[in-house]
């Protein structure tokens, strides 16, 4: 569970450009009545204690129910500029990306009555901008932020991105903001943030001091707990106890003609096992993403009205070296190892039914690989198992095979690490399968597990490890997908619009891969700076700047690319019908989502 | 116990009163079964622990077209999630855990019985400080201590393990010991060999310990099955360094990654180490029984 907890948290870092708008969705009205139950995504683990507040990482504000963006994503393949209306109804983007300007829900009303207005609009992106994203940063130079935010009518609102430092992410970064009524938010903020804003867009000490108090304010903002739930939502949150959360339909909602379900129960789960369970006995109308082994798929499967829907998500894992460390540094070593780890087994132990074995390291999930790529992804190295190859791969790195086992160049013996986060099970079974594997062939090697996800990636990041487990092709924007291979974590940051390599060991970088690289067919690369474009580029320029990062990814292998994630749902048709199909885009929002829209509707 | 005049005679009443104990020990294990049983079932792991992981080759088969497959003669508890034999894992992986054990066992009695017999004799300010500290240490819950312990230390081997549970577990024994030493040390024997001026290293050496040597084997059998259930929590919470034959490594991968709650298949991978787990008491269970007879002078008699 906690795994998947965190494949959505990245999922949902995962930011993007624009470009068309929508409409509101179907006017048909369902048949209303009953209780939806199902499992949120972003908070599996409910917290009774927690403000009614989207910014509170435990907060009881559940996204597409009781918390509302500015609009959905549609994270598709390879256009990352589309979007279900949330907030807004619709929006025009400019040619260039250099402003959007949003026209609000006509009639949307916050559960307490009053109108969903503009000035909500904008005091909710004062409260983004404390928080940091990515279109509302104060930082100077920060690429893709928003330069000015003007409300135009009572339900149209303008944002202007900054264009000294353009970023396709800036539409993205504006539609995922969330929504709150000022009317019960207001203390929060001081009456002249946006002229001490203004200050803080500055240089010298004014700025410095202005950027101070908006960053003060983080703290009060993530702290406040509204007395009661005003939502903009399908649902308000009536009443909560430790084991699920009872929300009811918001009569105010501007679709609640359409919101089928009168209550919405979401129930706490602290491990995938507790779903499978729900699952099992019929009981959730919608469990996302969870982990499931084969046997207990079949069971799942045989409970009557339970379906299963697949669709693409645009996350993969891969095993990612340490660069700094020897022999990693060298990479005839990591393409040694590239060759000794049958990913298609690896998978089948793993991740049968929620995971598809990757083609090769593109660094891109592979369905979004052939989009993008096109022929040129089967001209990509495949690294099929071939312990021949990996032989010749060490021999060329200058290791050493003593009585059948490989020996690091100075004759000392060599053991690979790999660590993994010990409640990622799939993860857990992936790196004993590769170990196995591994030592078979001759080279010897461990699984050495850590305590929890964030103390794994907080060693991760001090370079505590030789070799972890890493989410990759984190998509649709192109630029996301490489960052995590040749971003801050490979030591580029982009700052003040420039892109700066930090050496191994700072700022982050704890995959400590060179700064440039030699690849065949292309010649020498900065990795970074090659990726640092893909947010200013696009059309065929940005396809061959992808295919020249796939080719130095594939030859230069910062990670070997074990499997594409498969976004493998659960939903029960006894109660409710009118759920997304196989490869739906809504597959990648939560149930909230898919009951605002008017999908969902009572079985009759 | 007293002086050296007639050594040989000595040796030989020694060598009598060995023979009669092993006379008295086979007695007993044999008027209860269920008391051999216990002493078959310890020999077992015993020999599972010092030869077993001599039995298979390393690294372990594995099969991966039969992923998690139901018992059969060829792997009477099925298979794990990457087609290795469970019986070979749970066979394979009773080193660690018996190694863990020993280890556990053995400093806990050691530093317990050292504390208690000191405290419990010396009295006064000695007793006074010595039991503060052991009841402060009572007080401290062990799985939370060793939860915290574990994010900052890897126990990568078994020595440091039963290191850490011993330290974490010699308290209650401790207590115990003081209490028999107390009772003991005003007993008519302890003052004749006081009057007989011999010195406090022979009295505690020769005259206490023994009477409280068979106690003291009790706890220590009983630290074992604690430490087993300890450090197998502790692997199946996922806190400690992963080894696929681990027992708790075991329960966990069943639970979590398998489904044994859930479904049937990853079934005999659960039930495998649960079941060594349950056997190891079982026998534990059973010697401490036989022993309490052999030692306990009045059930002896009847």
């Amino acid at each position: 569970m906690k795994r998947l907890t965190a494949v959505a948290a990245l999922l949902s870092l995962a930011a993007v450009a624009a470009c068309s708008g929508g409409g509101t969705s179907g006017n048909s009205t369902g048949g209303g009545g009953g209780v939806y139950t199902t499992v949120d995504i972003n908070k599996p683990s409910l917290d009774v204690n927690a403000p009614i507040n989207p910014w509170n990482p435990k907060g009881n504000a559940f996204w597409g129910y009781n918390a509302m963006r500015i609009a959905w994503a549609k994270n598709t393949l390879t256009d990352p500029n589309q979007f279900y209306p949330g907030i807004a109804a619709s929006w025009e983007i400019a040619p260039d990306n250099s402003s959007i300007t949003l026209h609000l829900q006509p009639g949307n009303k916050w559960s307490d009555g009053q109108p969903v207005t503009a000035e909500d609009v904008k005091f909710s992106i004062a409260l983004a901008y404390t928080q940091g994203s990515t279109a509302f940063a104060i930082d100077p130079g920060a690429a893709g932020a928003a330069s000015d935010v003007e409300v135009v009518d009572d339900k149209t609102i303008k944002i202007t991105q900054d264009m000294k430092n353009p970023s396709v992410t800036f539409v993205r970064g504006v539609m995922d903001a969330f929504v709150v009524p000022k009317h019960v938010w207001q203390s929060v903020v001081p009456g002249d943030f946006w002229d001490t804003l203004k200050t803080a867009r500055g240089d010298g000490p004014e700025a410095e001091a202005a950027r101070g108090q908006i960053k003060a304010l983080s703290e009060k903002v993530l702290a406040f707990a509204p007395a009661q739930d005003v939502s903009a939502g399908p649902f308000v949150l009536k009443r909560m106890n430790p084991g699920e959360a009872l929300l009811v339909k918001n009569k105010n909602f501007y679709n609640a003609a359409n919101v089928a379900p009168d209550q919405l129960k979401l129930l706490n789960t602290t491990g995938n096992e507790q779903i499978w369970n729900y699952l099992t006995s019929g009981k959730l109308d919608n469990a996302p993403f969870t982990a499931v082994p084969a046997d207990v798929m079949k069971r799942i499967k045989a409970t009557p009205g339970n379906q299963v829907i697949k669709g693409y998500s645009p996350v993969a894992v891969s095993l990612a070296f340490n660069q700094s460390k020897k022999p990693y540094d060298n990479v005839h070593v990591r393409r040694g190892l590239a060759y000794l780890i049958n990913r298609e087994e690896v998978t089948q132990i793993a991740s049968p039914e929620g995971g598809t074995a990757a083609v090769t390291t593109s660094g891109i999930h592979q369905k979004a690989a052939r989009e993008w790529l096109g022929g040129e992804l089967d001209t990509l190295e495949p690294y099929k198992l071939d312990p021949a190859k990996a032989d010749k791969e060490f021999t060329e790195a200058g290791l050493q095979k003593k009585d059948g086992k490989w020996a690091l160049a100075d004759g000392k013996p060599w053991k690979v690490t790999i660590h993994i986060p010990a409640p990622f099970s799939d993860w857990v079974s992936a790196a004993k399968a590769i170990t196995s594997q591994l030592t078979t062939a001759g080279v010897d090697a461990e699984v050495v597990t850590t305590a929890d996800y964030p103390l794994y990636l907080s060693e991760l990041a001090e370079g505590k490890y030789d070799l972890g487990f890493w989410l990759i092709a984190l998509g649709p924007a192109p630029y996301n997908i490489f960052q995590r291979l040749y971003g801050s974590s490979n030591g580029w940051n982009i700052l003040g619009g420039k892109v700066k390599h930090s050496a191994p060991g700072k700022d982050g970088n704890w995959m400590g891969g060179p700064e440039s690289i030699d690849v065949e067919g292309v010649g020498a690369v900065n990795p970074g700076e090659l990726t640092a474009q893909l947010n200013s580029v696009s059309g065929d320029e940005q396809k061959a700047v992808i295919a020249k990062l796939a080719k130095a990814a594939n030859q230069d292998l910062p990670v070997i690319q074990l499997w594409d994630y498969v976004n493998t749902q659960f939903v029960n048709t006894n109660r409710f019908t009118g759920f997304p199909p196989d490869d739906s885009d809504l597959l990648r929002q939560p149930s909230g989502v898919w009951i605002q829209l008017g999908l969902i509707k009572k079985k009759q | 116990m007293s002086a050296t005049i007639v050594p040989e005679a000595e040796a030989g009443a020694r060598a009598a009163v060995r023979r009669n104990f092993w006379r008295g020990v086979w007695r007993v294990m044999r008027r209860k079964p269920s008391r051999m049983a216990g002493a078959v079932i310890l020999a077992v792991f015993a020999f599972m622990g010092i030869f077993g992981p001599m039995l298979y080759p390393d690294p372990l088969p594995r099969d991966t077209s039969a992923l998690y497959a139901p018992p059969s003669l060829r792997h009477p508890f099925g298979t794990d999630f990457e087609g290795t034999d469970v019986l070979a894992l749970v066979v394979t992986g009773s080193r660690y855990v018996l190694l863990t054990a020993v280890v556990t066992a053995v400093i806990t009695v050691v530093v317990g019985a050292g504390i208690g017999l000191f405290a419990g004799f010396r009295r006064g300010r000695w007793d006074t400080v010595l039991m503060r500290f052991t009841d402060m240490k009572l007080t401290i819950p062990g799985l939370p201590l060793l939860l915290v312990l574990s994010t900052v230390w890897k126990f990568t081997g078994a020595a440091e393990m039963g290191l850490v549970l011993g330290l974490l577990g010699w308290g209650g024994v401790a207590r115990a010991v003081r209490s028999q030493t107390l009772s003991l040390r005003e007993r008519g024997f302890i003052e004749a060999a006081r009057g007989l001026g011999l010195s406090t290293t022979h009295i505690v050496g020769r005259e206490l310990l023994p009477g409280m040597a068979p106690y003291i084997a009790m706890n220590a059998l009983i630290a074992v099955t604690g430490a087993v259930y300890a450090q197998v929590g502790l692997f199946f919470l996922g806190v400690l360094p992963f080894e696929a034959n681990n027992w708790g490594v075991m329960l966990n991968l069943a639970v979590f990654g398998g489904g044994a709650l859930t479904t049937t298949a990853a079934l005999p991978y659960l039930l495998a180490p649960l079941l060594a787990i349950l056997l190891l008491t079982l026998g534990i269970v059973l010697v401490v029984d036989a022993m309490d007879e052999i030692f306990n002078p009045r059930l002896r008699e009847e």
